[in-house]
């Protein structure tokens, strides 16, 4: 997994003028992404073998790849997937790696100790490679690859719940439920967990750049999405070949819409981060 | 403004976002990537001029390092490009595919055709300087044969191999075989020095040991992982090569690319017509287009989507082959009709060509209406599949794009489809293991044959074949295609190979997409070698030289 982009701590109330480019910047992708039927030119996969690897023109604004479909309808579809896969993956990785955090830090003990040495082992594990190995197993597909990488991503959460965690549980309003004879369940469920929330939520904008790339890592690689998806991972793989004959636009399109939205989500991400944090 | 103005607007506005982020404007294609070449026009010519004058030392790329230089062990093209200039063999495939005696003097057929009486040339000797016999010979013969060497199959219908006199050795068969003189031209008829292989024991073919041939060079030296070097033959004794040394290294893609652009290397045999297109515009080096056996095909399996013939035809009469020559491979590969290409027509051309040219009815390059037309009339007379038909793929661009004009060619007849691609590593287990390919209803592949023989390629379709994925069945093909392995009249034999050809497009076993020719990229000072697939088996080095004296 590739390491979040951190930045200096946001201080005072202004928002830094890279938060607010970065902002603009994912507003206008998920616009693109809902808009897309109405704003692609062309069917995402359309093919047109007579005008493959055309270059700019009116016709095909950002040019073609190699079976003419068109890169602009490409891309703007593309952003669905891009952006809802994540979603899904953090779903997944949060769902579990809350309970698994919570539990570790709530009951303490061998439970706490055999989640952190689970998560220890899994963090030795190369997540890259742990997501291969389920795939080899269940099969290529975007389903599987979400599922896959979730799974990679829930020692992270863990983590990071377990520790946020084991300070909220030392904080006297527990102590209050507890005397009132609220089950540790429903303290947890009703009081703990949404008391970390904010904080949890601005790690997973953290986080949704990294689960991005890495999806887009395993399109390229032939696991994750399938022809004839417009995902940008699998675009970038399919324009690759066309660049030792000078043909560049159908892998660098793709590549650079993944480079610049993993860059905004971790430039928003870490401001609301850090913002959320000073509130909690 | 009007609906259609707004949207166009917003676009041009995202993409322009877009390109001022990928720092591009204008064009894609650089100025200097060169005309894109129609597969219409590619003229595929055996050879090159003659070179003038000699050559110190040729550098060479290969795609791949060779595994072995044991080519009965493992035999891999990388291999055979290199080990073609150090050993000889009984047959030798020429530049224009046809095959003749060459270790092998003369080769004499009894007239039942059930035995072969070769004999063999007493001048030539090993690169250790001994001389080679007829008992080399059937040692050779004997090692191809064995069991889990790669030329075994070659064998089967082999009886006896015998040395009959001093410079005499007989082959018997149980029926008469076509296909053995053929062979003898491939690697079943190298001719090995049986005290070399036998001193170098199971380090035969590794690095470090020396070769055991007779031919126009020897092996110099094979450092592991960086290069293999052959200096000329001092005492061969056919003609002497006009290149003194020739080194080879491996690169490919954009490494096979830069190293011709820059000089490092002086040709190479690109195995991917792409790696050519993107060397086209080059204005020193220069590229040759020859015939080869190789060919783009569409493989049909058993799993269901496909298994009906008439939709097997109907997709082959919807697939728009020029588009996938054009785009897929920048034009450098050919719409065909047949899966086997046209340097399979060691002999009988005028008859191949005429028969192939006949099949364009159920292999059109351009599907018309009327084409469309009639492969919509097989779906509904066949029932579109209820599942979509899976295509299997690997990313390569030519073979995406083969993927894509599949399924555009499917749904234009009603038959939805799928794409299944996997990585480049994975894709060669389709080919080998049934498994791998148990979820996929067709495969995106191409195939050679090492003979120059059609014959050498439609057993493919034999019911008990391994290569007949799709389970054909037809007694009549079967008993004909045993008929013409037995006849050795190249006429009739011919005669026969068409028939079974146009039964095996017309049931669509395989479906034929492009033919792929030999592509030689050579630096303009030089010339000589061959252009056609004879590369595999044909000391094409010997003849590289400088174009002028």
């Amino acid at each position: 997994m590739t390491a979040a982009l951190t930045l200096a701590p946001v201080t005072g109330r202004r928002r830094p003028l890279s938060v607010t480019l970065a902002a603009a910047l994912l507003a206008l992708v998920v616009l693109a992404a809902v808009l897309a039927p109405l704003l692609a030119p062309h069917a995402p996969d359309a093919i047109d073998l007579s005008a493959s690897l055309v270059g700019t023109g009116a016709d095909h604004l950002l040019g073609t790849d190699s079976s003419g479909q068109d890169l602009l309808s490409r891309v703007l579809y593309g952003a669905r997937s891009s952006l809802v896969a994540p979603v899904a993956l953090l779903a997944v990785a949060a769902v579990l790696g809350v309970t698994l955090g919570v539990l570790a830090a709530w009951r303490g003990g061998w439970v706490d100790t055999l989640v952190s040495r689970l998560t220890d082992v899994m963090y030795a594990f190369p997540g890259l490679l742990f997501t291969v190995l389920i795939i080899a197993v269940f099969g290529a597909g975007m389903t599987t690859s979400v599922l896959a990488l979730g799974l990679a991503f829930t020692p992270t959460i863990a983590k990071y719940t377990r520790s946020l965690a084991l300070a909220e549980t030392r904080k006297p309003y527990v102590d209050a439920y507890r005397v009132q004879g609220m089950g540790g369940t429903r303290i947890c469920a009703l009081h703990l967990v949404p008391n970390l929330g904010r904080s949890i939520l601005g790690y997973l904008v953290v986080l949704f750049g990294e689960a991005l790339m890495s999806l887009a890592t395993l399109s390229y690689l032939g696991f994750g999405a399938q022809p004839p998806s417009s995902d940008w991972g699998l675009m970038v793989q399919e324009g690759q070949a066309a660049v030792v004959q000078g043909a560049l636009l159908p892998a660098l399109v793709p590549g650079t819409a993944i480079a610049l939205v993993v860059v905004s989500f971790n430039v928003v991400g870490v401001w609301a981060a850090d913002r959320l944090g000073k509130q909690d | 403004m009007t609906t259609t103005t707004r949207r166009t607007a917003t676009a041009t506005a995202l993409a322009a976002a877009l390109l001022a982020a990928t720092g591009c404007a204008g064009a894609d294609r650089p100025a200097d990537s060169g005309p894109r070449t129609s597969a219409a026009d590619l003229k595929l010519d055996a050879t090159t001029p003659k070179a003038q004058g000699g050559l110190a030392k040729a550098n060479w790329l290969l795609e791949d390092e060779p595994d072995s230089l044991d080519l009965d062990t493992q035999g891999s093209s990388a291999g055979r490009v290199v080990l073609t200039n150090v050993c000889e063999r009984l047959y030798q495939l020429q530049p224009d595919m046809t095959t003749r005696p060459f270790l092998a003097r003369k080769a004499t057929t009894s007239a039942d055709g059930r035995t072969l009486t070769l004999t063999i040339r007493d001048d030539v000797t090993f690169h250790d300087g001994t001389k080679l016999t007829a008992d080399d010979v059937v040692w050779s013969l004997e090692r191809h044969a064995s069991k889990d060497m790669e030329q075994s199959d070659e064998f089967g219908n082999v009886t006896s191999m015998k040395k009959t006199g001093a410079d005499e050795v007989t082959v018997r068969f149980e029926e008469p075989d076509a296909m053995f003189l053929k062979a003898l031209a491939g690697d079943a008829g190298i001719v090995w020095n049986k005290a070399q292989v036998v001193k170098s024991g199971k380090e035969f073919g590794t690095p470090g040991r020396p070769d055991a041939c007779s031919g126009p060079y020897e092996l110099a030296s094979w450092k592991s992982g960086d290069s293999i070097a052959l200096r000329a033959y001092d005492d061969y004794w056919g003609t002497k090569p006009l290149t003194r040394e020739v080194v080879f290294r491996w690169a490919s893609d954009s490494a096979l690319v830069n190293a011709l652009r820059t000089g490092a290397a002086d040709g190479a045999y690109a195995e991917s017509p792409n790696t050519a297109a993107a060397l086209r515009a080059d204005q020193d080096l220069a590229q040759y287009y020859g015939p080869s056996t190789a060919s783009l095909v569409l493989i049909p399996t058993d799993r269901g989507g496909l298994d009906d013939p008439r939709i097997r035809r109907a997709l082959s009469l919807s697939l728009d082959r020029k588009g996938i020559a054009e785009s897929g491979y920048g034009g450098l590969v050919q719409p065909w009709a047949t899966p086997v290409g046209s340097g399979a027509w060691g002999y009988e051309k005028a008859e191949f060509a005429a028969a192939q040219k006949e099949l364009d009815e159920d292999a059109p390059a351009s599907p018309d209406a009327d084409d469309l037309a009639r492969a919509k009339d097989l779906v509904q007379e066949a029932g579109a599949p209820t599942a979509p038909v899976v295509i299997g793929t690997d990313a390569s661009q030519g073979r995406t794009v083969v993927a894509n004009a599949t399924r555009a060619a499917l749904q234009r007849i009603g038959v939805r489809a799928e794409i299944k691609t996997v990585p480049t590593a994975q894709f060669e287990e389709f080919y080998s293991d049934p498994t791998a390919r148990a979820d996929i209803d067709v495969l995106v592949g191409d195939w050679y044959i090492s003979k120059a023989d059609p014959m050498g390629f439609y057993d493919n379709g034999l019911s008990d074949s391994s290569n007949n994925w799709v389970g054909f069945k037809d007694a009549a093909y079967d008993r004909k295609v045993k008929q013409a392995l037995a006849t050795l009249d190249d006429g009739k034999r011919a005669a026969l190979a068409v028939d079974v050809q146009r039964t095996f497009v017309e049931s669509a076993v395989w479906i034929p997409v492009a033919q792929i020719p030999t592509i030689l990229v050579l630096d303009r000072k030089l010339t000589g070698p061959t252009a056609s697939q004879a590369y595999l088996y044909y000391p094409w080095a010997a003849q590289l030289g400088a174009k002028k004296g």
